[in-house]
């Protein structure tokens, strides 16, 4: 290559590097591009209140007043929600035997019928349907069609006891302090009972059939099969179902809302629904936020390790 | 049709919208299905006349359980209606305090507001500082609702004494009847029949003293109250385990003929029509005090601070209280006690006695829950259905809602 053909290749070879690094620089950007709308709506929409939420928590507001109107107090919301609201405290103690109740019983449920429905049979197919139908509808309709199921004077569960014999037993479910939050969460695991079923119908189908025979030629027993390969080859969706348990255990809501309001007296709040009777009913906006930014650090505890495992799988 | 454009001809006659008005107004109320149907054409009118049309927002079907939290989301969120519907009193409060609702003394004197409505419905809106801000829509009297056949049957007259009352009660249940049905749910419902109770027990001027916390709640009439509230459900004169249930609901009983009252307001002749019950069958009676005072409170319109359309909000106001218009669709007005309105005695039987009473000089009382903040009175219903349900004494709820009082008038 002579002298004037390589001062004459040069601006081209300048020109190249610079489209190139235009380019770089542009598929570099590009993903962002392509998050950007979805990221503006996750931003505007999810963790700018958010944010506002946690500033709220640090001051005394009625939420209905000029922002102008706040008045800053500091941490004094999250000690009163620790130290002086006794109804805080025994929602946070049902919120506790309720997600205790949802990690066991659902999950336990679930498991079995997704084991016992496991098959292409079609009546497996149709009652599948039939138990995930309930986690489709909205759990608002779930909490008024139960409430009328509940009614002492014509409901459904009380003319069935009577029907039966068991007249009884027969009793005012929702009237009770102590019957009132069970009687909520059988409706929730009516309600919920079809998720974990289909996660682990999933999970079922990643587990070898070959294990299961050489098992059996082996001379396992049933117990023995779901003992050391049924169970072991589910630890992936037993975190899924588990996390999501705990998850929605303190995020409950709408059941509680619909069916109790909170009573009778104040017995099956959670701390979703005081929450709510704070930041809306009394216009107390500061303690509410306080309140909620307490239920989502307790979430956060373990949705966090379960996002991560989520994300590495 | 004709006569459908003579009132429009009329209404655009009286109507003196400002120049720049919008031509649309957003109007938040609570009412149900009937109560939208009947003001469909009154709207309507109101469109043809002045050329605003009015977007009817209407959430329905908790009373004042969730409308409160609906409006203070619209008006916290920038965007709130430009007239909304309020109950009196401390369920009102909130809005007032924080700034959210336009003093409207100077409308009062524009449009002769105050010569409009009976003197107590204003005293009741009227500010401590002399403001008022909102302008009264119906004003509703409260009292037990019982069914003609079950009275007739055994004899009975409406009574004249809380002994009389208890003698039906304990006629009732010796032939199986329970007295009266109530639904707990919300604690609103069963708080009627408190507060009959401590209007008896109490008297006026004590009960008076008591909701205003000038008076402490330990003392033995409000313990007298709460005692009468438990022998109530231990003789089952009440409909049993009604806490779970909604005061909707607590209707069944009555309509089925398990129990003879309900404890309503004038608002239930539609409610009976709307179940497809005969109003004729029914009648009602003012729980009987000593002081000879009832249940009552008033329903308001109010404009929000922030509407970019309070002049037309204003003119909309003065349309829709005004005792003329009332009496071109006296259904939907149904409970006014406007000056000019008078309800239709032979479709309405009922509500023509109930502003018989709402007009008259008899002294009326708040319900509690338009007396306590929204806080305080959700502690007043945990000591009640505590009563209800047999885990407190009736001392205990009376010292449970002294030591609530105390919390809340003198936080930290």
């Amino acid at each position: 290559m002579t002298l004037a053909e390589t001062t004459a290749t040069r601006p081209r070879v300048r020109r190249r590097s610079a489209a190139a690094e235009r380019a770089r620089r542009f598929a570099a950007i590009r993903p962002w591009l392509f998050l950007a709308p979805a990221l503006l709506v996750y931003g505007g929409f999810l963790v700018l209140p958010m944010l506002f939420t946690l500033y709220t928590s640090f001051y005394s507001w009625d939420g209905i007043s000029p922002l102008a109107n706040m008045t800053w107090v500091g941490l004094e919301n999250y000690v009163r929600a620790f130290t002086a609201d006794t109804v805080a405290r025994r929602a946070f103690v049902n919120n506790l035997f309720w997600t205790a109740g949802a990690v066991i019983i659902p999950t336990i449920i679930g498991l079995f019928l997704a084991i016992a429905l496991n098959g292409v049979a079609a009546v497996n197919r149709a009652l599948r349907t039939i138990y995930y139908a309930p986690a489709v509808l909205p759990l608002v309709a779930v909490g008024l069609i139960w409430g009328w199921m509940y009614n002492p004077n014509f409901g459904a569960v009380n003319l069935f006891l009577r029907e039966i014999g068991l007249g009884h037993w027969a009793g005012g479910w929702l009237s009770s302090h102590t019957m009132a939050l069970p009687a909520t969460f059988i409706t929730f695991v009516w309600s919920s009972v079809g998720f974990p079923m289909i996660l682990y119908l999933a999970g079922l189908q990643t587990i070898p059939r070959e294990l299961y025979e050489a098992a059996r030629i082996d001379g396992a027993s049933r117990w023995h099969c779901f003992r050391f390969i049924t169970l072991p080859g589910l630890v992936e969706t037993h975190v899924i179902v588990l996390s999501l348990a705990v998850i929605n255990g303190f995020k409950v809501f709408d059941l509680i809302y619909t069916m109790t309001y909170g009573g009778p007296g104040r017995s099956t709040h959670v701390l979703g629904t005081w929450m709510y009777f704070q930041a809306f009913q009394f216009h107390n906006a500061g303690y509410g936020a306080a309140l909620a930014w307490i239920i989502a650090a307790i979430v956060l505890v373990v949705a966090v390790p379960y996002i991560r495992r989520m994300s590495r799988s | 049709m004709t006569m459908r454009l003579l009132a429009t001809t009329a209404l655009a006659a009286t109507i003196a919208l400002p120049a720049a008005a919008q031509d649309e107004l957003r109007f938040f109320n609570v009412f149900d299905a009937t109560a939208s149907a009947l003001w469909v054409e009154p709207l309507e009118a109101f469109r043809e006349a002045t050329g605003v049309r009015v977007e009817s927002e209407s959430i329905a079907g908790s009373g004042a359980a969730v409308y409160p939290d609906v409006l203070r989301t619209a008006i916290a969120s920038g965007s709130p209606p430009d007239v909304f519907f309020m109950w009196g009193g401390t369920i009102a409060q909130p809005f007032v305090d924080a700034g959210q609702t336009r003093d409207l003394s100077d409308l009062y004197e524009e449009f002769g507001w105050n010569d409009r409505f009976p003197p107590w419905i204003i005293d009741r809106l009227t500010q401590p500082d002399g403001s008022i801000h909102g302008v009264p829509f119906k004003a509703r009297g409260m009292g037990l609702w019982y069914r003609k056949d079950l009275f007739e049957q055994y004899g009975m007259t409406e009574p004249t004494s809380y002994e009389e009352l208890a003698q039906i009660c304990e006629t009732f249940i010796e032939n199986g009847i329970h007295c009266a049905s109530f639904g707990g749910q919300f604690g609103w419902h069963t708080m009627r029949l408190v507060d009959y109770f401590l209007e008896d027990t109490c008297g006026a001027e004590t009960h008076d003293a008591i909701n205003a916390r000038t008076e402490t709640w330990d003392q033995q009439c409000v313990v007298d109250a709460f005692a009468r509230l438990r022998q109530w459900v231990d003789d089952e004169w009440l409909v049993p385990n009604f806490l779970g249930v909604t005061p909707t609901d607590s209707r069944m009983p009555m309509y089925l003929g398990n129990a003879a009252m309900v404890y309503e307001g004038g608002w239930f002749e539609n409610a009976l029509i709307g179940d497809g019950q005969d109003p004729g069958e029914y009648a009602f009676f003012l729980p009987p005090t000593p002081s000879g005072r009832f249940h009552a409170f008033p329903e308001q319109w109010k404009i929000p601070a922030q509407s970019t359309n309070q002049e037309t909000a204003a003119a909309f106001l003065d349309w829709i209280t005004d005792g003329e218009t009332h009496m071109q669709w006296r259904a939907a007005f149904e409970g006014s006690v406007s000056a000019g309105y008078s309800p239709d005695c032979d479709a309405f039987p009922h509500a023509c006695r109930w502003t018989e009473f709402l007009t008259s000089d008899r002294g009326t009382y708040p319900p509690t829950d338009q007396a306590f903040e929204r806080e305080l009175i959700d502690g007043f219903f945990e000591a009640q259905d505590g009563v209800v349900a047999g885990l407190i004494t009736p001392e205990e709820a009376a010292a449970m809602i002294q030591r609530f009082v105390e919390e809340f008038d003198s936080p930290g």
